[in-house]
């Protein structure tokens, strides 16, 4: 008998928490919801919305966004973008996880040197290079061109070299150890050992450095002048005013694919974003 | 209670203290230390190391190391012809900014002092990687030298390849993050730290000639009518926005992530799908949402007129602190998702033993959470509320969605949601004003380590660091 | 399948501290050696240096006749197991077993299509490097899993297994390379007791098994005693004792192994020990009751700890300290202990206890003292009983310096004597001192090293007993009523003569040193350098080759090869040639000769048989024999092949 009786305080309390979790959730899904709706919406204008919601819903913003390209040219910022990310994301992962493992795992004299190097170059703000880098590909005649992106969202990269570094910290050494006297190299260890066991990790920084030229604009926007090599970002962004529905269905449209991504991989995205914080 | 906390900080700042005292004390003898072997090679090198000294890999030739020489005398003289040919020039060009101005007039084609500040660094660097190339080379003689005189045998050349993958992995498999980390993060920060002290912006480009001008930028920020009063309004906002939202972040984050984490609640994977979908959907998209949602026509404005109010201008040029406020709540709403997952992730590799024990010593709830999960917590992710207050100091993105563009009355060249860095942007990408940008970069960058050194300093991460070890 | 020789191997870190300090030691093929020791002793970086981890810094490292000093772990056919098993994680049994053979090729010849070898044009078969076949590593795993009784759980990933059988796999994979020395780093210290036991009695199985060297590292005293053949006790980088298990209980070195190995530990009293005739009596600090036993028991004790005056250690088990059974105590030896409590083990009870009565008995003191009763007795804290003391079993040790006062082999007899008109008369002895050791008329205290005794000679004696210590005989004679010690075969009962070798005699007065014994080791500080000379025809050279020298006060004497590799093999780059040394000879291989060293003599020693000469070379005394008359100035040829070399600047013995 004394089991089924719930306390009616416990009770209270289970009440509570669930309606505040059923509020946080639904603050989170409501602007996505409504930008979802919108992108069906089918007057393509915010102005003839009643209230939050379109009146009518149609197909009609997606389909115009891939057959009308003669000003907006949707489908060819997509290849774009999906290109520069996809090159950047695989060359600035291999860039990192290299640095990562060479920092966790080697002792060599400059090493505290760099470590230090990293973390104050990481304090300037990012804007301030700006300048230069445009002057620099100016110089380099790579205006205008994907492979200039590229090059920079890669190079850039190592730079976040530290969770990963974290999360190689936890794998023994003496597993390494272990490996070299059974006669692999240094290289072998990181081929054969390292890079199967830190897998996770890599396909969170996979993630994390595909994510952000998918969804940089400022940078896109400096660096390519021609209206065909822009990226979704930038062109979304130079939609006219009215053109929200528009908007809406080319933001959806490649919001989709990461959020998939993100759901897919949300175990990794834990111990990936807690990895990093573990105390130098 | 006070007095504990007091000497603790003390004791903070002191270990500090006798750290950097240590340290500069010890330096004499790290300088010797470091010279050591330059002593060494200078009094122990024989004939042969010096001619490595005067032409990189004639030492290595003489002692029959072929490959390695040759290897060495071709990167010398990839150097030399790069610095006969334009290295050289550059160099000096890096001190004088040009001396020909431009005339259309006659047809000169003047100097172009900005390119030529960026190749000179260019040339700088690339002089630093001949020195260190250089002083590798004799090391290496000097190594064949030592080996030869007791009776080992030499490297082979396909050994010390084959080293690379092994004993020196760590040099191949950091070339090239180094090169691109040089070119694309060191050599734009150096390049406008140096544009920090000239003139370069404004009227004077190219082709007009640039000039050192030392420090007279910094001295127009903080003291001319023209730059003074911006730059105080916008600072003081700017250490306000960091603090309130930094904190409201990682509270808000944390609160959510315990909030989820506990036993009462199923489905947790289900519930925080939701969060990951705000943590997915690309910030600008967000932003820009949020933008339309308040603006005059938005809905949230139509809810207003349909209910009899009139239209509000939420982030209007007059909405000071509605379009602060809304930006704040716009970061939260995209940030508090990262943090709740740090958050979970950290709670997930928590002890357990301690609520257990705290429990059984009679601990509610919120001394639980007080005395033990936030030191915990706030031990543990130190480093990353540090970076996310950095992060947060210079959020670019919230306000130049919401709110870009707007130049307002007593501010120069900003708004008053404006934080420094868009500013900066507005300055330098928009207006030309680069080198005043640079300056306001640097005073950021001043700003952001000095705030990140005492908070890491005064952190409880710093101070027990064997506590949780 | 394979020994080991450890010559003066030494760890030195940036910082200068010395992990591991001269660490000496021969390692037969098929031992099991247990390196034990508190944390930090040195005794892991010691395994990880054999490993080829961890760098040696000096030292000469052989792994059967092969120095692997600069050799890479793989190339040494070594395998270990780590303590926390260092399975990779996403690999099966089977694949973690056979990675170590995968990362291998193996000699093989080539061979054509039907399976044939391919012969070169000398109709030799031609040689090639191959990796392992699968039927090969099959045959090896399988064969690994087998030993180990893991075959099925080859398709399993280690985080599916438990830690005895994790730890199983970890010796798979060490023993399927069949490895020529096994090393094993703490590997049982993450189970739990039972299982441990089980494993420790598996591991010596093993070893039983694969016939191979086994090194185990372990801070489990009774891990090193029930496994290892041999047990190198270590401390702060320091070798304390290398002996068998048996040895170093019974005769520890000193108070740290006494009181290291062995469960419950040593009780360590600090007392005095005085000797009247045939007596001893020990007292004991904080006790009011002195026992006294027999001489027999103190043979070997040096004789100046003997005056009732100068501190030491008493050691005793606790097996050796008895109470309860009332028919013990007509024994003798007894002493008043007031016990505090009891632990009750079953077949025996641990009983603690104060000698010192009026201590409160809560924590630890000095005079803590743990004793054996058998069975369950009923004790109450607060009692005051009779312990027996076994005095047989008794250790000694220095106050100071903790070394064992009763050595196996005691270094000196001690002996009084008197010397009358350059006659020196002992117990039984009698001396002619010759010119070199004259000495004033009166009463000494002879120091008489052991090994100076040897058989043939005038002085009669009567050997007593003998035995085997330390793989040498020893012996202990009667000569003229008082015991003598001596390095020398003889059978009990057996009658010989003696003779002495003077020049090692020390004679003392009032504890100075009236008559020094001979140095027989002399040292001189120089530095090595290297010359360019030209290639003699016979080695098959041209132009200039190599050739070293020692350099002493200015002179370059060429230096032997092998000596030359032993110092480049001890110091890093340049660094023998910026060094100073500090080179040793020994008396017997300096040679006067035409050419040398150059030494100033300043004095002739006469010994009757030998002659000595002292001399100075470049401010250090050396003395040398000699035959005959020699002028002030002579030239010493040194024997270079048996050179001493030592570092100055950290002290690493490199010869």
């Amino acid at each position: 008998m004394k089991k089924l009786k719930i306390k009616p305080q416990k009770l209270f309390n289970v009440a509570i928490t669930y309606l505040i979790i059923l509020a946080v959730c639904f603050v989170f899904l409501f602007p996505i919801l409504w930008l979802v709706l919108a992108s069906f919406s089918k007057t393509g204008s915010i102005y003839s919305f009643e209230g939050f919601f379109p009146a009518e819903l149609s197909l009609d913003s997606f389909k115009r966004l891939f057959t009308d390209t003669a000003l907006y040219n949707y489908p060819r910022w997509f290849l774009n973008t999906l290109f520069i990310a996809l090159m950047s994301s695989l060359i600035g992962t291999s860039l990192t996880i290299l640095t990562a493992y060479v920092m966790s795992r080697f002792r060599f004299k400059t090493r505290k040197a760099m470590m230090k190097m990293t973390l104050i170059l990481g304090m300037f703000p990012s804007f301030m290079t700006m300048t230069a880098v445009y002057l620099m590909m100016t110089q380099f005649n790579l205006i205008n061109q994907q492979w200039g992106l590229i090059l920079i969202y890669s190079a850039g990269a190592p730079m976040g070299y530290l969770t990963q570094k974290g999360f190689f910290d936890t794998i023994p050494s003496s597993i390494d150890e272990a490996a070299r006297i059974d006669g692999a190299s240094n290289f072998k260890i990181f081929v054969r050992i390292t890079l199967p066991l830190a897998a996770p990790m890599i396909v969170y920084t996979l993630l994390s450095s595909f994510v952000w030229p998918w969804s940089d604009f400022i940078l896109p926007q400096l660096l390519l002048k021609n209206k065909d090599l822009y990226t979704v970002a930038v062109g979304l962004m130079s939609l006219d005013d009215t053109e929200f529905s528009r908007f809406a269905a080319g933001s959806v449209f490649i919001a989709v694919p990461i959020v998939v991504f993100y759901f897919a991989l949300s175990k990794f995205l834990i111990s990936g974003l807690s990895a990093g914080a573990v105390k130098q | 209670m006070q007095e504990a906390q007091t000497t603790k900080e003390r004791k903070g700042f002191s270990g500090l203290g006798r750290r950097i005292a240590a340290y500069f004390k010890a330096l004499p003898g790290r300088i010797r230390e470091k010279f050591a072997l330059a002593r060494e090679i200078l009094s122990q090198g024989n004939g042969k190391v010096r001619a490595s000294m005067l032409f990189m890999g004639a030492g290595q030739l003489l002692y029959r190391q072929w490959a390695k020489g040759i290897l060495y005398v071709l990167v010398e003289i990839a150097f030399l012809m790069y610095f006969i040919l334009r290295g050289a020039s550059d160099l000096l060009g890096f001190f004088t900014l040009g001396t020909v101005e431009s005339n259309a007039w006659y047809g000169i084609e003047g100097d172009n002092s900005v390119i030529m500040m960026l190749m000179g660094i260019l040339a700088w660097i690339a002089l630093l990687f001949y020195a260190v190339l250089y002083i590798a080379n004799i090391k290496d003689c000097y190594a064949i030298q030592c080996a030869a005189d007791t009776l080992k045998a030499p490297k082979s050349f396909k050994k010390e390849l084959s080293e690379l993958l092994d004993k020196k992995f760590y040099k191949t498999a950091l070339a090239l993050p180094i090169v691109g980390v040089s070119v694309f993060s060191i050599l734009p920060i150096i390049f406008m730290i140096l544009i920090a002290f000239t003139n370069y912006g404004g009227d004077i480009v190219p082709p007009a000639l640039v000039d050192w001008v030392w420090f007279d930028n910094f001295g127009r920020i903080l003291t001319l009518g023209q730059f003074a009063p911006t730059f105080f309004k916008i600072f003081g906002w700017n250490i306000i926005w960091a603090v309130l939202s930094t904190a409201l972040n990682y509270f808000a984050g944390l609160g959510l992530a315990l909030l989820l984490n506990k036993k009462c609640v199923k489905g947790k994977t289900f519930w925080r799908l939701f969060p990951i979908l705000a943590y997915a959907v690309p910030g600008f998209i967000t932003l820009i949402a949020f933008k339309y949602m308040f603006s005059y026509g938005g809905p949230i404005n139509q809810m207003i007129v349909d209910a009899g109010g009139t239209a509000i201008g939420f982030l209007d040029i007059d909405a000071k602190w509605t379009a602060r406020i809304i930006g704040l709540f716009a970061n939260a709403w995209l940030n508090i998702p990262s943090s709740m997952l740090l958050a979970t992730g950290i709670l997930s590799n928590m002890n357990t033993d301690l609520y257990e024990a705290a429990r059984v010593d009679g601990a509610s709830a919120w001394k639980q959470f007080v005395k033990i999960t936030l030191p915990y917590v706030l031990f543990a992710t130190m480093p990353v509320l540090i970076s996310q207050f950095i992060a947060n100091f210079n959020n670019f993105g919230i306000f130049y969605f919401l709110r870009g563009g707007l130049y307002m009355e007593g501010y120069f060249l900003a708004s008053d949601t404006d934080l420094l860095i868009n500013w900066l942007y507005n300055m330098s990408i928009d207006n030309n004003y680069y080198s005043i940008g640079a300056a306001i970069s640097i005073i950021i960058f001043i700003v952001t380590s000095v705030i990140s050194l005492a908070v890491y300093v005064l952190s409880p991460s710093y101070k027990q660091e064997e506590t949780y070890q | 399948m394979a020994n080991l020789s450890l010559k003066h191997i030494y760890k030195v870190y940036p910082n200068g501290t010395k992990a591991v300090n001269d660490f000496n030691m021969q390692i037969d093929d098929k031992e099991f050696i247990v390196f034990v020791g508190p944390s930090g002793c040195g005794k892991s970086t010691m395994l990880r240096m054999i490993a080829g981890l961890e760098e040696i810094t000096a030292g000469e490292l052989r792994i059967g006749d092969v120095v692997v000093n600069d050799m890479e772990p793989k190339d040494r056919d070594i395998a270990m197991v780590f303590q926390n098993y260092a399975l990779y994680p996403h690999m099966n049994i089977y694949e973690n077993i056979a990675f170590g053979l995968r990362m291998r090729k193996i000699p093989d010849v080539k061979r054509n299509k039907q399976g044939g070898p391919v012969l070169d044009r000398a109709g030799k078969p031609v040689k090639v490097m191959r990796r392992y076949t699968k039927e090969e590593l099959d045959e090896k795993v399988l064969g690994a899993a087998g030993v180990l009784g893991i075959t099925e759980y080859l398709k399993k990933k280690p985080k599916e297994m438990s830690g005895g059988q994790r730890q199983r796999v970890a010796l798979g994979r060490a023993i399927v390379r069949e490895p020529k020395v096994m090393l094993l780093d703490e590997p049982l210290s993450n189970l739990d007791a039972k299982l441990r036991t089980q494993m420790r009695s598996e591991i010596v199985k093993l070893h039983d098994r694969l016939q191979t060297t086994f090194i185990y590292v372990t801070h489990d005293q009774v891990e090193a005693m029930t496994m290892g053949t041999r047990i190198v006790v270590m401390k702060d980088g320091y070798i304390q004792q290398v002996d068998t298990p048996k040895n170093v209980y019974q005769n520890p070195s000193n108070k740290f192994v006494a009181g290291f190995i062995g469960t419950p530990q040593m009780n360590f009293f600090e007392g005095t020990l005085c000797r009247t005739g045939e007596r001893v009596e020990m007292r004991f600090k904080g006790s009011e009751c002195p026992v006294t036993a027999s001489c027999d028991i103190l043979g070997k004790a040096i004789p100046r700890y003997l005056d009732g005056k100068t501190p030491v250690w008493i050691g005793l088990r606790a097996d050796d300290i008895t109470i309860g059974a009332a028919g013990e105590k007509e024994r003798g030896a007894t002493i008043r202990v007031k016990i505090s409590h009891t632990e009750e083990l079953g077949t025996e009870t641990l009983v603690y206890g104060d000698i010192d009565l009026t201590r409160d008995t809560f924590g630890e003191s000095p005079t803590q003292v743990i004793m054996k009763a058998a069975g369950f007795e009923n004790f109450r804290s607060g009692d005051v009983v009779d312990a027996v003391l076994r005095l047989e079993n008794v250790h000694l040790f220095d106050f100071q310096t903790e070394e064992s006062i009763l050595p196996r082999i005691p270094k000196y007899n001690y002996l009084s004597c008197t010397v009358q008109e350059g006659r020196l008369t002992a117990a039984g002895i009698e001396l002619t001192l010759p010119d070199a050791m004259q000495c004033p008329d009166g009463a000494y205290e002879l120091l008489l090293p052991t090994d100076a005794v040897t058989l043939g000679g005038e002085t009669e004696a009567e050997v007593l007993s003998s035995e085997t210590a330390d793989g040498k005989p020893l012996a202990r004679l009667n000569v003229g009523g008082s015991s003598l010690f001596a390095l020398i075969d003889a059978r009990a009962g057996e009658k010989v003569r003696l003779s002495f070798d003077l020049k090692r005699i020390a004679l003392r007065q009032n504890g100075e040193e009236v008559v020094s014994p001979m140095p027989l080791m002399n040292s001189v500080v120089g530095t090595f350098a290297l010359d360019r000379v030209k290639a003699r025809p016979q080695e098959g050279k041209r132009g200039k080759v190599n050739a070293y020298s020692f350099v002493i006060g200015g002179q370059k004497y060429r230096a032997p090869m092998d000596v030359a590799q032993k110092m480049f093999a001890a110091l890093s780059g340049r660094k023998a040639f910026t060094a100073q040394f500090r080179y040793e000879f020994t008396s017997y291989d300096l040679k006067i000769s035409e050419h040398g060293l150059p030494a100033e003599v300043e004095k002739v020693l006469d010994y009757g048989t030998e002659t000595f000469v002292k001399c100075k070379v470049c401010g250090s005394d050396f003395y040398v024999p000699v035959t005959g008359d020699v002028p002030r100035s002579i030239c010493l040829e040194p024997d270079f092949e048996k050179i001493g070399v030592t570092e100055t600047e950290r002290e690493i013995k490199i010869v």
